[in-house]
This record gives structure tokens, sequence and C-alpha cells, in this order.
């Protein structure tokens, strides 16, 4: 990893060290750059100083111990949390500073986020959960509907549009969730231990759609996990410790795009 | 295993986090205003031949007196409603640390017994504060001054003699004597209901070992409501007509009185059950055509849970109804006397004021209500937070929730109110005012600037009473909601 410049430098642009090494040898600009991030709450310091770069269509694998502050650093990565120090850029342009309105706007058109649990809107049907984004921008509810059917429909859970939460399994809810969260073909997901509230036979199919359909649509992923068998999953693997961050490995994956 | 002593009950109770403090705190502060309130009109009551007099023409006649103790006894509905909902704030995660007690070793009725301690000690301690300040407060209250005021002295059997005489006054029945019971009676009063309200809410929750079921009101009936408050308006309107028209005995005065309150009640009692079915079906009505993420939002809640969102407006609704009631009386009884005669006059711009009160207190029930409603879906809000919906839409949606059903609930009401007691009350009176003393009928105005006023007022203090409540909604968004537990 580089050695990220001082935070409080006045020089906004991606410098060219930031660029990745893909797969295949080729040097990208990265996507996202989150560079020497601080995160307090308080007093407590979550986050000490992390470093993390996403290239378009990439899977990243973020893995740690509980507390290390992973979250946090998927909440500031997606503009939730602004940092205390440290910038968040996405696309060449440093996001860290936007009002909150802005980073708002930009996590509802750019981003999908992917909790654990509890994020579809009970009352809502499942097509109407999937559907608020694109009613969110100003979609009519017909076309808004259609686009809810397809992405319900890639991951598989077409016949459940009209079901309310309450009446789903858990792995039956992450996939509605992960549709919400990519109805907006966003050109990152981030996704927060999507399937550690579900069984290990569920949770990986659950797993195996969602980075399917990530990589069909080009999404790069930010996949928080402390699950060794998760993490495989990515290109990537990033390990946060202490609220630190440390480049694990890459991945030799073997062409095979799963 | 043999039932917690006391003294444990009563830590368990105590040991929940911030909600469950707010809770006890503001159940005390709604039995404190209850009790004030009892007392008020207690001392009202108390009033003997000799006591007084008192600067305030209604306390110094007995015939006007039941007047004063309805208007402050009318006050206290909205404050025990809010104890009622007070009782129930922050309760599913109180409801959540109950059933862990039960998978702990707890017997259900060990855990209907924290429940009713808690909220019994807290209603207890706001009527003893209450019952000190009232007391405290008669001294207060207590001095004495000179002012002209119109006393009345019986001669021969039929006539009175009106005098205005310069006389030493108090304010108010500050120097009436209290009997210990019934001093004992009005503490107890208010604890007693709210652990009743409290034991009861908590048996539409099941608390097991393995968590809280609660079992959910089925949808509200439809035809029901109609039925009372149509025929109950229908019956009112038509009322004095048919009276009239049956030419009753003066004796059957009571019964026909009754009759007429039982039409008030049926519907009043339509307006509370229908309520739930307004917001249920403009919410089945709204949620398939809009293309409004903030109005689906907002539909689909009033589908779902048409109780949460109406439970609360339920006193502002009643407050509407019997204040366009009362302005239907009030141009029914300006219409028959003097206008250089105050009294009346006066003392329906009390009442007003009375009305007024009673909506602005009723409005501390719906800000518990939305706020608890926020509170308790901070992890979905917080996810669609993160999600990039902007504040606004939410903030717009909880509007939605609360004014969509309020609005045509409250127009029902205050045409019901007006329309019913305009039909008991004639739209025709005599009056003596006649230049050559003679008796004639004159047409009663319909009054429909003050209902109007009325309900305006009862809408915009509950968009108030909303608007504070969405405080909470910046702190739900608390990223602490998105964490996982790894
Ligand atoms: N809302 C919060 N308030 C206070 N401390 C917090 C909050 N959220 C996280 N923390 C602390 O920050 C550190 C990192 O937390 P988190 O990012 O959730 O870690 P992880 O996701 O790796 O388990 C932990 O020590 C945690 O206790
Ligand atoms: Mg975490």
């Amino acid at each position: 990893m580089n050695q990220a410049p001082s935070p409080n430098l006045a020089d906004p642009a991606p410098s060219p060290h930031d660029a990745l090494q893909t797969q295949d040898g080729r040097a990208s600009a990265p996507l996202l750059t989150v560079r020497s991030a601080v995160y307090s709450y308080g007093s407590e310091l979550a986050l000490q100083g992390a470093n993390l770069q996403l290239a378009p269509g990439e899977i990243l694998a973020v893995t740690g111990p509980s507390g290390s502050g992973k979250s946090t650093l998927m909440l500031v990565a997606a503009g939730v949390l602004a940092p205390t120090a440290g910038q968040v850029i996405f696309n060449g342009r440093v996001i860290s500073d936007d009002s909150e309105g802005e980073r708002s706007r930009l996590r509802r058109t750019e981003f999908g986020v992917l909790f654990q649990f509890g994020q579809l809107v009970p009352e809502l049907t499942a097509g109407e959960n999937v559907a608020l984004p694109l009613l969110l921008d100003g979609a009519k509810r017909q076309q808004a509907r259609a686009a809810a059917g397809l992405w319900l429909e890639r991951f598989g859970v077409a016949d459940l549009i009209d079901v309310r939460p309450p009446d789903m399994s858990g792995g039956q809810s992450q996939r509605v969730a992960a549709a919400r969260a990519m109805v907006t073909e966003p050109s990152v997901l981030f996704a927060d231990e999507p399937t550690g509230a579900l069984d290990t036979m569920s949770g990986e199919a659950v797993m195996r759609e969602i980075v399917r359909v990530a990589r069909e649509a080009g999404t790069g992923v930010m996949l928080i996990t402390h699950d060794a068998k998760v993490a495989a999953y990515g290109d990537r693997e990033v390990l946060v410790r202490d609220g630190t961050t440390n480049e694990l490995s890459i991945n030799l994956r073997n062409g095979d795009d799963r | 295993m043999s039932s917690p002593s006391l003294a444990t009950s009563l830590r368990l109770a105590a040991s929940g986090g911030r909600s469950d403090h707010v809770r006890i705190g503001i159940t005390a502060a709604g039995a404190f205003m209850t009790t004030l309130l009892f007392f008020l009109a207690a001392s009202v009551g108390l009033i003997g031949p000799t006591d007084g007099p008192y600067r305030f023409e209604v306390l110094n006649q007995p015939g006007l007196r039941p007047g004063v103790i309805i208007s402050l006894l009318l006050l206290t509905v909205p404050t025990l409603i809010f104890v009622g909902q007070c009782s129930r704030f922050g309760a599913p995660a109180r409801d959540r640390r109950l059933a862990r007690l039960r998978m702990a070793g707890a017997r259900p009725r060990d855990v209907v017994r924290i429940v009713a301690l808690e909220t019994g000690l807290a209603a207890f301690g706001g009527s003893i504060v209450a019952a000190v300040a009232y007391f405290v407060g008669r001294r207060w209250f207590a001095t004495e001054h000179i002012a002209t005021i119109t006393t009345e002295t019986e001669i021969g059997s039929r006539g009175i003699l009106l005098e205005e005489v310069n006389a030493t006054v108090r304010y108010a029945p500050t120097d009436v004597l209290f009997p210990a019971w019934i001093v004992v009676a009005l503490v107890a009063v208010v604890p007693v209901l709210a652990t009743g309200f409290s034991v009861l809410a908590l048996r539409r929750v099941v608390l097991s070992p393995f968590g809280v079921n609660r079992s959910t009101p089925s949808t509200p009936p439809r035809l029901l409501p109609v039925v009372l408050f149509g025929a109950g308006t229908a019956a009112l309107m038509s009322f004095s007509a048919v009276v009239r028209l049956l030419d009753l005995d003066r004796r059957a005065f009571p019964l026909v009185a009754l009759t007429g309150f039982i039409f008030f009640v049926m519907i009043a009692t339509g307006l509370i059950i229908g309520g739930a079915s307004i917001a249920a079906a403009t919410g089945r009505f709204i949620a398939p055509r809009t293309d409004r993420p903030s109005i689906l939002l907002a539909a689909r809640r009033l589908i779902a849970a048409p109780y949460t969102s109406t439970r609360a407006t339920t006193s502002i609704l009643l407050a509407v109804f019997i204040g366009s009631a009362v302005q239907a009386v009030r141009a029914s009884f300006l219409a028959g006397t003097d206008p250089e005669d105050t009294f009346y006059a006066t003392t329906f711009s009390l009442l007003n004021l009375v009305l007024v009160a009673a909506i602005v207190l009723s409005c501390a029930s719906l800000a518990i209500t939305t706020t608890e409603a926020v509170v308790e879906r901070r992890r979905t809000l917080a996810a669609l937070k993160a999600a990039g919906t902007p504040r606004r839409t939410l903030a717009a949606s909880l509007f939605a929730e609360t004014l969509v059903p309020l609005v045509p609930s409250v127009v029902l009401a205050a045409s019901a109110g007006l329309l019913s007691a305009r039909g008991v009350f004639g739209s025709r009176v005599s009056s003596w005012s006649d230049e050559r003393g003679e008796v004639i009928l004159v047409d009663v105005p319909l009054p429909v600037a003050t209902p109007a006023l009325l309900g305006v007022c009862a809408i915009a203090v509950s968009v108030l009473a909303t608007a504070a409540s969405l405080v909470p909604l910046r702190r739900s968004f608390d990223h602490a909601e998105l964490r996982t537990a790894a």
C-alpha cells in the first residue's frame, strides 16, 4: 500500500500512485479511494488511518476481528459517516467534504448498501421495497415496478413481488434487499456481513447470487465479513485490525468467473 | 421458585435504559396533570354554603358549578389518555427485556408484577406531587380582596333578588375543606387506572421465554363505525323535531336527555373506531396509486397498523366533536339572550378556552405516539437513510401518516358535533329581548367559523406535535443502528 498523504494536504486529486494493478495486469484508476481515514465515536477511536482502494467491478473482501472497525470503515467509504480526518474519493472527486444532502444523493444513485438484516420496510411488499429507490429518483410507479420485478428475478425471488418481509425467510429477505441495493445499477455495492444472519447453506447460496449479479452488472463490491469462506469470493482481501488496514493478499483467481 | 421480593421487582422495574426512564417520567407527569385537575374539580364540588364568595360568578352560583366541574373533568380525558399512551412508550424494548427475564425463570405473574409496579409507582409519584402542589398552591392563591359581585337572595317563594355588592372575595375556592378520604381517593385514582391499563395492555403481548409475540389487532371493522356514527348523527339531527312531534310530558325529560346522551356516545364511539377504519381505507386507496415514496410509505403503514396512527388522535377528535357541539349550543343560547347580558358569552368563551386546552393536551399524546413510532422503527429508518433516502422524505411520510387519516376524521367530527347539537337545541329559539317585551322566535345562525377554526386549530397543533416528535428522527439515524453483531 502506498504511503498515504496527510489528510490535511490541500491536494484532493488522487495521485497516480493510487492506480491499482488489476488481475489481468492492466493499471486502472481506482473508482473509490479511502485515504488515511480517521473516525471516532466520541472518545472511542474506531478508525485510525485506514486506507482502501476499489477498482471498477472489483470485489474487495474486508475482513478482521469483531470490533476492529470494518463496519465503520464501510460507513465512511459509503459516505454515511463523514470521516473525522482523511478523505474519501469517488470517481476522482473528494466526497468526504460534501454536505449530507449531496452524499445522500450519491448513495442513492451510485452506491448500493446491504446490511445483515432489518433494512426492508416491513409494511411494503418486496416489489415496493425494491422500487423505492427508483421512486425516490422520480420514476413512475409502473416503470419502477417493472424494474423491481426484473431485479427480483435476477436474484431468483420474482414470485415474492407481492409478499411482505415478515412473511419471508431470512434468505429471501436478503435476496430482496440485494435486489433493492442493485436496482439503481450502482457502481459500488457495500455489503456488511450480508449473510451473517443466515445459516451456512442459504448464506452461501445468497452470497453466490450477489457475486454473480454484481459481476454481470460490473458493480464493484466492498464485502465485509469475518468468515474466511465468504472472503474467498473476493478478488482481493484487506484486513482491518484496531482501526487500521493491511493489504492481505492478492487473490490468485484463475480466471473463472463463478 | 418463589416470587421475587418487592425490592427485587422494584429493581427490575427500574433497570431499563433511557426510554424506560422517559416512560416513567412522562407517566408521572401525566398523572400529575390529571390528579391536579381532579383536585381542582373536587374543590369546586366541595364548596359549601359557608364558603366564598369568589371573584367568578360561575363559582358563586351553585347551579353553575356542575358546568365548571364537568369542564375540568373533560380536561382529564386527554390527560388520562396521555397516561395510557405513556405506559406503552418504549414498551417493545421493555417487553423484550421482560421476555429475557422469563427465560431466566420468571413466571408470567412476576413479569406482570414488575410492569404494574413500574406504572403504578410512577403514577403514584406524580399524584402525590400533584396533591402537594395543590395544597401549596392553595396557600399561594388564598389572598382575599375587595371586588364587586352579584349576590342572589331568595325573596318569598318565587323571586330572587340580585344585588351588586362590594365584598371580600377569593379568586378560587381555596377555603373549602377536604375530608381526608377524598384526598386519599383523589391521589389513588390515577395510579389505579394507570396500573390497570398497563396490565391490560400487557395481555396483548405474550411474553414467552423465547421472545415477544404481539397479537396484532385485526383489521378495523368497517360497517360498525358507519352505523354508529350515521345512526347517532341522524337521530340527533332530528331530535328536537321528533321530541316536539311526540309532545311528551315534562316528566319525560330525564328519559329524553338520557336518549340524547346515548346517541351522543354512539357518535363518539363511531368516531373512535372509525378513525382506524378511515386510516386503513385511505391507505388502501392511496397505496396502489401514488408515485411518491413518502406517501407510499405512509399509506402502507396505515394499512398495516391503522390503530397505531389513530390511537393518538382519538382525544383530538373527541375535543373537536364536543367543541363543535358546544359552538352550536352557544349560538342557540346567544340568539336567545339579550346581547347586553354578557354572562353566557363569557361562560362560553371560558368553555372554548377549555376546549383549546384539551386539544393542546391531546397533542402531548400524539407527540408521544409519533416519537414511539420513530423509535420503534429506527433500524429501518437508519437503513433507508444509509441507502440515500432523504430525511425530508421520511419526515413527510411521518406527517402523512398522521394527517391523512386525521383531516377527514376532523371534518366528520366537526360536522357531526355541529349538526347534532343543532338538531337537539333547535334552529329557532324563543327570545325575550323583543322591543315590545313579547316573546318571539329567532333563527339561530349556523356557526361555521368557530367549528372550522377549532378543526384547523386541531390539525395545526397536530402538525406541531408531529414536528416535535421528529426531533429524535435525527438521532435515530444513529449509525449505531447499522452496526452488525460481528
Ligand atoms: N455508535 C458507536 N458508538 C460508540 N462506539 C462505537 C459505535 N460504533 C462502533 N463503535 C466502536 O468502534 C469500534 C469499531 O466498531 P465496528 O466498526 O462496528 O467494528 P466491526 O464492524 O469490525 O465489528 C468498536 O470498538 C466499537 O465498540
Ligand atoms: Mg460490524
